[in-house]
């Protein structure tokens, strides 16, 4: 039987795989918006786990991965097309090359 | 969903139905040309909303079961946001057409946004408060990049999306926990689970959702990002980045420890008095290093707001009465700081650089003295009103024991009266350069000196804001 | 009407100091001037009106702040309205005085605006001891208490080219420091132990503050002892007794007019005005009071002495006023403070005229001091030669002896030096006998000044003799209303200032005393003037007993603090002094005749014998002109270590210690947390999110271990 410590690991496990995606990855910037992807995935995992596990009526969780879906695939959009923008200005999408303002 | 839930709700209604039915009514028909038109109507439309909001708001009403809350505490903030937006918009209007950046967009991604901060500081509700949260963002990643052609413009953009889509991400993952140790995503449930005894799981899930708050009002070490997006935008936006999105994540803070953690202040009251600190001394350290005066005033916000949670960090009604004092003499200071930015340029170029300033006195002497009175008043030089909001905000924290916080405060402020004094040298003892050009656009002139002279005025009974403050911060903790 | 007393002078000050440059120089100091005028005719009123009940009239909220609650308000008793009418009147006829005095100062370039400045300055002085004087709490008084410091220093100043004017004003206002250290810290204490700075309920406390311990520095003390003896500290710095009388003499570098206002006729009598508005704690405290009679007593003698053989004609008088400074605290502490008030009142007209008169001189002199360049003046300047002489007969205390007939200074001193010996105690014995040798002293030194300036032959620069002339209208009218207070205020005054006990009770609105007014009744003196040995036995008789039976002030009827000064129903001196044998009263009077002839003698019959004396008596001389070497004193016990302490702290301590310290601060450890704070802005996004994940993980390894813990 699979139970919500089961579930909760997986999406722990999820998450640090995304941040650790944010911070060691220094390619390329697609690869942190799948990281970011990755994260609201977990989250999703986790809301959607308590939800089951509060009892058949506890909908809210769900409802929540709903907003949390269509947030990301907002976010994804306006990501990619800053990103776009990006790179039209500096011809490379490497995360090392986002470093014009420091200090 | 009755009548009077949208009754409850109808400012943001508004300011939303307005926000797409411009965006539609601009697509049709002159795009661009209609940005000025647009920018003045928004900025109409934000200060009566500010109007009606304040005038007319009476007692606590909560909307969809809860879900949305409107009460002393969020009407307070929603008129210093919507003032602050429709004052930015104003005193930007002449900078972006200048630069060709006035796009038809950009007041309404601004409308979008302060509807967003308006969610958040309503929110009663996890769920609430993250669709609030996500539309502020969301607008304010694209205005960041509004100068597409620009590599600053567009690197801010990128790097306030991603590190904002972590810190979004991470407040999720909070979300998803204390929904579901607390078995609720509503605060009033949530306040009932962390009553007295915090289970360990409800904990993580503060601290998670605390990260994201932070990340918001740019509190040490969620603050890297702040620098170079104030740096990379366009000044117009940078100057709403410093306003009003800063209210609402602060008031949006407030909710959150008070509305759904208020039962266990110990456990937050310390991790907000360490990003307060370290907010502090880090504004206060590395803006010394700093020539490029947009960069500054991230410093310098960083270090402001890490005042404004040491009032939160009291834990206290008297502490959210501080903030909020704290945090509306703060938008004053900012909107006439960055209005005297926006008129800084050398032969019609944008000038940020803080040495060009040398010797502005001479040649511009009202608008120095003005910008003398707001540097002293963000430095918290006593006659000032600055002075005030730092006095309120130590007072609190002394009275909550927590004296160590207030002595940490005055050092921190200490070293930061260096760099605004800095300018203030500048512009009176400095060398001789290339003077700035004299003109400056009306609204700016008048946003300057209004500030500057609430600064010198407020002296008075800070002009009243006392009152609003104590009702809004008693609706707030009970 | 209080209030625009109150006020006019604060009026003054602002329009002649900030509104001269529009209305102009003249109409400025005119305007102060007139308004000084105006305060001294309602002075007046309320003083001849008044019925001796206290009142108070509030003017603001002052002071808010925990249990402390204090109101700005106008007490008017009679000690008030004494002093207004002493402050208002000399105030305002030195404000005349000076429209002549001040019009061409040589310390001045042509075409500078001192004038304005001047006025303001004393109509501010005013407005401070105006407030002094009518405060109805101690926070109050001591806020006029500075004001009128401040004034001082800044008058003493005036002249402010003059190196000697500067450090005469530094002096003036560090020395008064000391007192004022005392004075606050008996505020404190008073505060602390009756949670009130308001003078009624510090009253009405005074019988159970005689029976508190405090404990203080190293012991316990009686409070009521303790807090009479730190106020009265307070009244020797401003009032300049002994031990901190050193900054009064060399005060006298400011110029003439401030001389007599401030330091002769109102500020310095603020320390016996103290004292006698506290009379209700100090007789409470017979150990503070017995202090007091010895720094009085001393003082009187004391400056006597050097004002012996001093030759600037300031000086004199200053040391002159100094010893009358402590007739006035010999008075207050064997506890007849009407007697001093007496003192003080009369000693106000006849030494602001010695002041004038000696500005008057100065004046026409061209700014010489010296006696030494002086005589024979008296044809020269008639007008204020005969000023002098009624001062001079005043302050020697001239009058037919065992009448009420006399100068003002006879009745007052007389006053005194029977209450001295009233007092049957040891301190009062030894205070009669040195303020008997001061009263010759005074004599001898006061006849000596208009010998030397008025009389003989003349000496010093012909030409200035040649060019003495007689001084404006502005300066000889003060000097002449001056003069009738200093023949009449005496004898007008008398009998309620030091009548017999129901008449001195009436004037200060004392309830009388059950017993008293029996034992007046008795003796059927009714309300005729009491001076000398009438029938007094019945009323020792009733006196002794009354003192027996009524220990307790409460069961008497009336309690502390009613009525404008107190006297405890055990204190007798009063009665005792009028009842002084004869030798007594006489004694005054012989030792001024001693004096008087002794200074004819000296100056006008054989004028070779002061330089032998001097000659032979050198050391002794040498003592006295150097005033007791306390200045050297003082120099070499605190003036030099203080300047080596302030010069080891500059040099070391702050040069190397904090200057190092906080340099170092600024410019090695804050610099490089910038450029630390500046690498780690490394501009890449990785290193961002991982600030903001190390972040979360402190806050959370943190919030678990303290969660865990509760």
């Amino acid at each position: 039987m699979v139970g919500l410590e089961q579930y909760l690991s997986v999406a722990a496990a999820l998450l640090v795989i995304g941040i650790f995606g944010i911070f060691l990855n220094r390619k390329n910037v697609i690869i942190l918006l799948m990281s970011i992807e990755l994260i609201l995935l977990a989250v999703n995992i986790n809301l959607v786990a308590f939800s089951s596990h509060l009892g058949l009526n506890d909908l809210v969780g769900q409802i929540f991965t709903l907003f949390v879906l269509t947030v990301a695939a907002a976010e994804a959009a306006i990501g990619l097309a800053i990103l776009v923008c990006f790179f039209r200005n500096r011809g490379t999408i490497d995360v090392e090359d986002v470093n014009v303002m420091k200090g | 969903m009755t009548n009077a839930d949208f009754q409850i709700l109808l400012p943001e209604i508004v300011l939303a139905v307005f926000a797409m039915a411009a965006l539609l009514f601009a697509v049709y028909t002159g795009k661009d040309k209609t940005a000025p038109m647009l920018t003045w109507i928004t900025a109409a439309i934000l200060a009566a909303l500010a109007v009606w909001i304040g005038w007319n708001g009476e007692g606590t009403n909560a909307a969809f079961g809860g879900m949305f809350v409107d009460d002393a505490f969020s009407r307070f903030a929603k008129v210093v946001i919507l003032i602050a937006a429709a004052a930015v918009l104003v005193m930007g209007e002449g900078y972006m057409a200048k630069r060709n950046l006035l796009r038809f967009e950009y007041p309404l991604l601004i409308a979008l946004a302060a509807v967003g901060m308006m969610v958040m500081v309503s929110a009663g509700d996890l769920i609430a408060l993250y669709m609030g949260l996500e539309l502020q963002s969301l607008s304010l990643y694209v205005v960041a990049a509004l100068r597409r052609d620009s590599v600053k413009s567009t690197e801010a953009g990128l790097k306030y999306f991603v590190l904002g889509a972590l810190s979004s991400g991470l407040l999720l993952y909070g979300a998803s926990l204390t929904y579901g140790f607390a078995g609720t995503t509503m605060f009033t449930g949530i306040v009932e689970a962390a009553a007295h005894d915090i289970p360990l799981g409800l904990l993580f899930g503060l601290v998670f959702i605390l990260m994201g708050l932070a990340f918001k009002v740019s509190a040490v070490p969620f603050h890297m990002w702040t620098p170079d997006v104030y740096e990379g935008s366009p000044t117009p936006v940078t100057a709403f980045f410093a306003t009003a999105p800063k209210m609402a994540a602060m008031g949006l803070f407030a909710r959150v420890v008070h509305d759904a953690f208020g039962g266990v202040t110990a456990d937050w009251g310390q991790i907000v008095a360490l990003l307060s600190v370290a907010s502090m001394f880090l504004g206060a350290v590395a803006a010394i290093g700093q020539r490029d005066i947009k960069r500054l005033m991230a410093y310098s916000s960083i270090a402001h707001m890490g005042f404004a949670l040491m009032g939160l960090a009291s834990g206290t009604e008297f502490g959210v009465q501080a903030m909020l004092i704290y945090m509306a003499i703060y938008v004053t200071m900012n909107v006439g700081t960055f209005a005297f930015i926006l008129s800084m340029q050398r032969d019609g170029q944008a000038v940020t650089d803080i040495g060009a300033l040398n010797q502005y006195s001479k040649t511009e002497p009202l608008k120095a003295l003005a910008v003398l009175v707001l540097m002293f008043s963000l430095a918290g030089v006593p006659p000032m009103v600055g002075f005030f909001g730092k006095f309120y905000v130590l007072q609190a924290a002394v009275q909550a024991d927590m004296a160590w916080l207030a002595v940490a405060g005055v050092i921190a402020s200490v070293i930061g009266a260096f760099y605004y004094l800095r300018i203030v040298y500048f512009m009176y003892f400095g060398e001789e350069t290339d003077p700035l050009d004299h003109a400056m656009a009306p609204a700016q002139w008048v946003f300057l000196m209004a500030s500057a002279a609430i600064m010198v005025l407020g002296v008075v009974n800070l002009l009243g804001i006392e009152g609003p403050a104590t009702a809004a911060a008693a609706a707030l903790v009970n | 009407m209080e209030i625009t007393i109150l006020f006019a002078p604060l009026v003054g000050a602002i329009i002649c100091g900030f509104g001269w440059k529009l209305i102009g120089e003249d109409a400025a100091t005119w305007v102060s001037t007139g308004l000084l005028f105006l305060a001294m005719l309602l002075a007046w009123v309320v003083f001849l009106g008044f019925d001796g009940e206290t009142r108070q009239i509030p003017i603001m909220r002052f002071v808010e702040s925990g249990s402390l609650s204090t109101e700005w308000a106008i007490r008017l008793d009679r000690l008030t309205a004494i002093m207004l009418i002493v402050v208002t009147t000399v105030s305002a006829l030195v404000h005349l005085y000076s429209q002549g005095y001040m019009a061409n100062d040589s310390q001045f370039r042509t075409g500078e605006s001192y004038r304005p400045r001047f006025f303001a300055y004393l109509s501010f002085f005013t407005f401070a001891m105006l407030a002094l004087v009518t405060s109805d709490n101690l926070v109050q008084m001591f806020f006029g208490w500075e004001g009128v410091g401040v004034a001082s220093y800044l008058l003493i100043g005036f002249y402010y080219r003059k190196p000697t004017a500067n450090a005469a004003a530094i002096k003036a206002f560090v020395v008064n420091r000391i007192g004022d250290f005392g004075f606050a810290l008996a505020i404190f204490g008073l505060f602390y132990l009756t949670d009130s700075i308001s003078l009624d309920v510090v009253f009405e406390a005074a019988p159970v503050l005689a029976e508190t311990q405090i404990s203080f520095l190293w012991a316990d003390w009686n409070a009521a002892n303790l807090l009479a003896f730190l106020l009265f500290v307070g009244a020797m710095g401003k009032s300049a007794q002994l031990f901190l009388h050193t900054w009064l003499p060399d005060a006298m570098e400011g110029p003439t007019p401030v001389s007599a206002l401030i330091h002769a006729a109102t500020m310095v009598t603020a320390g016996v005005f103290l004292v006698c508005r506290m009379s209700p704690l100090f007789e409470f405290a017979a150990d503070a009071k017995t202090i007091v009679v010895y720094i009085g007593a001393m003082t009187a003698f004391f400056a006597a002495t050097v004002g012996l053989v001093q030759n600037d004609i300031k000086r004199v008088i200053a040391y002159s006023t100094c010893s009358q400074l402590g007739y006035m605290f010999v008075a207050a502490g064997v506890g007849v403070y009407s007697a001093a008030m007496f003192h003080l009142f009369t000693h106000a007209f006849f030494k602001a005229m010695l002041f004038l008169g000696a500005g008057s001189v100065i004046h026409a002199m061209h700014h010489e001091q010296d006696m030494r360049n002086y005589g024979a003046l008296r044809k020269k300047i008639p007008l204020t030669f005969w000023a002098m002489m009624i001062g001079t007969l005043a302050i020697t205390g001239v009058g037919i002896p065992l009448t009420t007939i006399g100068f003002a200074g006879f009745l007052s001193k007389d006053a005194i030096i029977e209450s001295a010996w009233g007092a049957h105690t040891s301190a009062g014995d030894f205070a009669f006998w040195l303020l008997v040798i001061a009263a010759m002293f005074t004599s001898f030194y006061s006849w000596r000044l208009i010998f030397m300036t008025f009389f003989g032959e003349r000496r010093g620069d012909k030409h200035t003799h040649e060019h003495a002339h007689e001084s404006p209208w502005t300066m000889t009218v003060p000097l002449g209303v001056l003069a009738v207070g200093s023949v009449l205020a005496g004898m007008v005054w008398l009998s309620p200032f030091f009548g017999d006990h129901d008449r001195v009770n009436k004037f200060y609105g004392v309830p009388t005393h059950g017993e008293v007014r029996h034992a007046a009744t008795t003796g059927g003196q009714g309300d005729t003037v009491m001076i000398g040995a009438s029938d007094s036995h019945d009323d020792e008789g009733d006196n002794a007993a009354a003192g027996d039976h009524e220990g307790d002030p409460a069961v008497a009827g009336w309690t502390p603090g009613q009525g404008a000064v107190f006297t405890h129903p055990d204190n007798h001196v009063m009665d005792n002094a009028h009842q002084a044998p004869k030798w007594v009263k006489l004694s005054p009077f012989i030792a001024m005749a001693i004096g008087f002839v002794t200074a004819w003698v000296f100056y006008i019959g054989l004028p070779g014998i002061p330089g032998k004396l001097a000659a032979i008596l050198r050391p002794l001389y040498l003592f006295l002109l150097n005033k007791w070497y306390f200045d050297e004193l003082y120099d070499a016990i605190f003036v030099r270590p203080a300047k080596w302490l302030g010069r080891f702290l500059w040099k070391r301590g702050d040069g190397n210690i904090i200057d190092g310290f906080l340099n170092g601060v600024a410019l090695g450890v804050v610099p490089f947390f910038t450029r630390a704070a500046g690498r780690l802005q490394s501009g890449y996004i990785f290193t961002y999110a991982l600030a903001m994940v190390v972040g979360v993980v402190i806050l959370v390894t943190w919030v678990t271990l303290a969660g865990g813990s509760h």
